[in-house]
């Protein structure tokens, strides 16, 4: 498609804005400060989540690591289409999704999620109706390992 | 027209279900009546009555389980999701 601009300076800046919505997975650990500093604007508001792999398994005994697996291609399609279409339900302008998958262990990240906006609600709904969608919607599955032993697991924890 | 060896699609399990058939991905060969759904294709798998938390995706898109299968599509069994 050919973009037609009536002023230089909307060249530039059509050239230089950064992408409404970014989603990556990782099979290798990312800093979320670091992500989040390249990614950030100068947006009014901005609402972010950072989830991390728990020291502690679903039957509350200690976790030696955590496996991540995904369905490639659906999963990030899936996640698209939910952040698109919650950017616009909630007014929001801009997200950031990157979610791990691979061998994770405790207190590793595995997901962060950030919205920007003009106003801290559209910011803060957005992000969180996108975590939630992330967690029930997205072709992601968990295995976690304790004593050697792998067991998937059977749901997502409470909000 | 197709010889029988051509009616094929890829399945594609997941997690759980993986363990549970012991394989990933698996050629299987579609049964020849005029509409085959993506049940029918569960059924072939005889891994026992489809759990309706187990989801189905046909060429990456989230179908029902009446949806026809086609020559060549890939349909993948999802179990419930758990990311984030």
């Amino acid at each position: 498609m050919k973009l037609h601009f009536s002023h230089p300076l909307l060249v530039v800046e059509a050239m230089t804005r950064k992408p409404d919505l970014i989603v990556e997975i990782h099979s290798h650990s990312f800093d979320p400060w670091v992500q989040l500093s390249d990614w950030s604007s100068n947006a009014a508001a901005s609402a972010s989540f950072i989830g991390r792999v728990r020291p502690a398994a679903e039957n509350g005994s200690s976790l030696e690591a955590l496996e991540l697996t995904h369905y490639s291609g659906l999963c990030e399609g899936l996640i698209r289409q939910d952040a698109e279409r919650l950017l616009m339900a909630q007014g929001a302008k801009r997200a950031l999704v990157m979610h791990r998958v691979g061998r994770l262990l405790p207190t590793e990240v595995i997901v962060l999620v950030a919205v920007e906006a003009d106003r801290r609600g559209p910011a803060q709904r957005c992000c969180m109706s996108l975590l939630e969608a992330i967690k029930h919607q997205a072709p992601f599955w968990k295995k976690e390992w304790r004593n050697g032993q792998g067991s998937w697991v059977s749901g997502n924890t409470p909000l | 027209m197709t010889k029988s060896s051509d009616r094929t699609l890829q399945v594609l399990l997941f997690a759980s279900l993986r363990d549970q058939a012991g394989w990933d991905e698996q050629c299987i060969f579609i049964p020849d009546k005029d509409v085959v759904t993506a049940e029918d294709i569960w059924h072939q798998l005889k891994l026992g009555p489809r759990p309706l938390s187990v989801q189905i995706a046909i060429n990456q898109q989230l179908v029902s389980p009446l949806t026809p299968v086609q020559i060549g599509d890939e349909v993948a069994f999802l179990p419930p999701f758990t990311g984030g």
